[in-house]
């Protein structure tokens, strides 16, 4: 059975970790994505962890993991010369994927463009989008979630504002460019007109659900940073069983009447202490004693699985380590092992959905490794092959 | 001629927590019929709070007025169906019988349990496109378990690399953020579903979890341990490889007293911005301690108070833009009026601007990106529970007797009780 995008030719340019996490999964789900790298490899190689704590352009952690299956070509686009090969591989090519500066990127999806309604379909990425005041700042992860209207909720009342972890912002944003440019795909075999599609960093995180723009716009009212986890909800989001932590919600009903059922105290739903909004801070204590008294006798997978069997939404709080080794990870395959030639086995995470046959992870390529490939396959002789990697327009 | 990017795809979606309800919003906003089936009698007791908190003054019911609802249901079709009544369930099956994609958002099993599993539905149609999307996926051995996100974030290992690095375990602000990566992964599953429809002339069956929809955004974290056998630390703002990479309380600023701003310089050139806005463009020459990687990296503790004393001094927005201007990394941790304020959204005209009968005029966030030709288009706000019964039905063959009948006997509905 083909893939769901096999067939599909996507070029992908910037060296970022946005735009690598923006095409590995339709290449994963069967486009050939020919990455465009500059010589000596950018931001995306360059990012660690690397085994060993050794830098290598082909050993890290984030090109291993999102350029699986694709191909490598070094170029030096910003040279007519490099702009030539660009150009005439965009041309036989469904979709370019560009992340660069704003005017850089307008110059690429121009140039694109002048190849008329047969040329590719153009989605730029920018942090900001590719015009306006902002267009050529200087972003990072970690100002893009600034930006985001995100990164102030995620503190407590009065303490520094945190992002999530490193590149979280950023593959949000990239994951968002995905579905666009599936779409694209999509469109274009229906009604065959090519797009040109714009994907700015801030609106895509800014404008999805997880913000408190809306219900600040619905109500006029501020939603209070609480100073740490409130004492008039209860039970707290997480709790310690005797060998770990678990995360909880069933402050609300019907899910607090199914906990106390669970902990063996059914008549604590009923009690005015402890479900009258106005007395519950004052007796937080009381009930808590009883959540001790539980989890005083229970492993956090004893308390996960008990709960869960009465309808509580409970999960266990799980390490790294631990979370390659759940249960429900290892039944399902979750995570999968690539054999990447000069490194050995690697295992990452697998198939974001399960169509059946329709995923794969392929090694990542070394830099540059597709450069011959690539420039035969569109219709360089040798000895233009040559001149341009002379020049030091290909590597 | 052109027309949006899904025009002609047909989509029910019977979700609620809010990776669903906006993904399929997204379909919607890519030009897909998308029909929203609520639950009726009532809605799920999960989506309750989150249905009806935060909403606007207004006259209508709370459960139409609550802002997430109205951000994650535009351009869609509202019907709202019984599918536990007889009636309901031949609605449901003529419903499925006819639509291209149907997402269903259940604990796993659920929607077995009520007689609209993948082998009843491929029956019915052959050429669907089902995607169910439970928390941790449809098979293996937490089916039938339910969650938020919390809880996927917690078993996925990354709750306990956010947080304060001196606080406790778990002691963390709340985050939806397995919300938003669902919801765009939902259209990346629903596009490759149809494409898999196109080549092989039949429907298909996607198991779609949340938790695995984000986990490839880990890598590095997943790759500390896989490659070199460590846990991830707790860092907080900070990277261990870059410094400056903190966030700095301002004097004030558009968020009040809430005003903080993040600053960094990946490079020695972003660092030459920050070391000319502070005025102190000496700080990256040749030869001073500070204007080599390395060196920044050995005086961590000293570069932090250097922008903690520049950023305290100043107003939040002016701090950001004197540095980011002069080549640093810096933004201001915005408050929501900086999605009002920012003259880069006011520039793109990002904000949408909305009216309803029950909420006003509203802003809302725009759309996640920009299209042309065929922009994406706000063309129905958030329907009412079961506002398109009648249209709907209608398409469906039903004749306007039948909908009153079905009406009447609580097969479908237009309104919650009390």
């Amino acid at each position: 059975m083909s893939q769901p995008f096999e067939g599909v030719r996507i070029v992908e340019v910037g060296d970022s970790i946005a735009v690598a996490g923006a095409t590995k999964v339709l290449g994963d789900y069967g486009a050939q994505v020919t990455k465009v790298e500059t010589r000596g490899g950018g931001e995306l190689r360059r990012a660690g962890p690397f085994r060993g704590d050794v830098p290598d352009v082909n050993g890290g952690a984030y090109h291993l993991a999102l350029d699986t299956g694709k191909r490598s070509i070094v170029l030096d686009h910003d040279t007519p010369s490099g702009l030539e090969v660009l150009t005439r591989l965009g041309e036989r090519s469904d979709v370019v994927v560009l992340h660069q500066p704003a005017a850089a990127g307008l110059r690429l999806a121009e140039a694109f463009e002048r190849l008329g309604d047969g040329g590719p379909s153009v989605v730029t990425m920018s942090v900001h989008g590719l015009e306006g005041p902002f267009a050529e700042r200087r972003e990072n992860d970690l100002s893009l979630f600034a930006w985001s209207n995100r990164m102030l909720r995620h503190s407590f009342d009065d303490q520094e504002p945190m992002r999530y972890s490193a590149h979280v912002a950023t593959l949000q944003w990239a994951s968002t460019a995905t579905a666009v440019t599936a779409a694209t795909i999509w469109g274009r075999r229906h009604d065959g007109v090519r797009r040109r599609v714009d994907v700015a960093g801030v609106e895509a995180l800014a404008g999805s659900v997880d913000n408190w723009f809306v219900p600040w716009s619905f109500t006029g009212a501020n939603t209070p940073r609480p100073a740490a986890p409130s004492r008039a909800a209860f039970p707290p989001p997480t709790l310690r069983a005797t060998d770990g932590y678990l995360a909880i919600s069933a402050a609300n009903e019907p899910f607090f009447s199914r906990f106390c059922a669970g902990i063996g105290h059914p008549e604590l739903a009923q009690d005015p202490r402890f479900t009258d909004a106005a007395q519950k801070a004052d007796h937080y204590d009381e009930f808590m004693q009883h959540v001790d008294a539980y989890l005083a006798t229970h492993t956090r997978d004893e308390a996960f699985r008990e709960l869960q069997s009465f309808g509580v939404m409970i999960a266990p709080i799980l390490d790294v380590g631990e979370a390659f080794e759940n249960e429900q990870a290892r039944v399902r395959g979750s995570y999968v092992q690539v054999e990447q030639p000069g490194f050995g086995t690697h295992t990452i995470a697998g198939a974001p959905f399960r169509l059946e046959d329709g995923w794969e992870a392929g090694p990542a390529p070394d830099l540059g490794q597709h450069t011959h490939e690539v420039l035969s396959e569109i219709g360089y002789t040798v000895d233009e092959e040559i001149a341009l990697f002379r020049a030091g327009v290909t590597g | 001629m052109s027309t949006q990017l899904l025009n002609g795809v047909r989509v029910v979606e019977m979700t609620e927590v809010w990776a669903g309800p906006m993904g399929s919003s997204l379909l919607g906003d890519l030009g897909a019929d998308v029909v929203r089936l609520e639950s009726f009698p009532r809605p799920p007791a999960l989506s309750r709070p989150l249905r009806e908190g935060n909403a606007a003054p207004g006259d209508g019911p709370p459960y139409e007025r609550a802002g997430s609802h109205h951000l994650a249901n535009r351009n869609k079709r509202n019907i709202a169906v019984n599918i536990r009544t007889e009636d309901g369930a031949e609605l449901m099956r003529r419903l499925a019988g006819s639509v291209d994609v149907l997402i269903e958002g259940y604990s796993a099993g659920t929607i077995d349990g009520l007689g609209f599993g993948w082998s009843v539905l491929r029956e019915i149609n052959p050429n669907l496109v089902m995607i169910s999307m439970p928390g941790w996926g449809v098979e293996g051995p937490y089916k039938g378990y339910a969650t938020l996100g919390s809880g996927l974030e917690a078993t996925l290992g990354h709750t306990l690399v956010r947080g304060y690095p001196d606080g406790p375990p778990g002691h963390v602000p709340t985050m939806y953020h397995t919300d938003a990566t669902g919801a765009v992964g939902l259209v990346t599953a629903v596009i490759a579903g149809l494409l898999r429809r196109e080549a092989t002339g039949e429907g298909c069956f996607i198991d779609l979890s949340q938790a695995e929809a984000w986990s490839w955004q880990l890598a590095g974290l997943q790759a500390e341990w896989t490659m070199n056998q460590r846990l991830p630390e707790r860092l907080g703002n900070v990277d261990p490889h870059v410094v400056p990479h903190g966030c700095y309380r301002a004097a004030g600023g558009e968020a009040g007293d809430e005003s903080w701003v993040v600053v960094a310089a990946e490079n020695d050139s972003q660092w030459g911005g920050v070391a000319r806005a502070l005025g102190h463009p000496e700080w990256a020459e040749s030869g001073h301690p500070w204007a080599s990687i390395t060196g920044r990296l050995r005086a961590r503790d000293d570069i932090d108070a250097a922008l903690a004393a520049y950023v305290g001094e100043r107003l939040a927005e002016d701090a950001a833009t004197s540095i980011s201007e002069a080549g640093g990394i810096a933004a201001p941790v915005i408050h929501h009026i900086g999605l009002m304020t920012s003259p880069q959204l006011q520039a793109r005209d990002w904000l949408e601007t909305v009216t309803h009968q029950y909420v006003g005029t509203r802003q809302l966030p725009g759309f996640l990106w920009r299209i042309e030709p065929d922009a994406p288009s706000w063309d129905r706000v958030c329907a009412l529970v079961g506002e398109h019964n009648v249209e709907v039905l209608g398409e469906l063959g039903y004749s306007a007797e039948q909908v009153e009948a079905m009406l009447a006997s609580g097969a479908i509905g237009d309104r919650y009780g009390a």
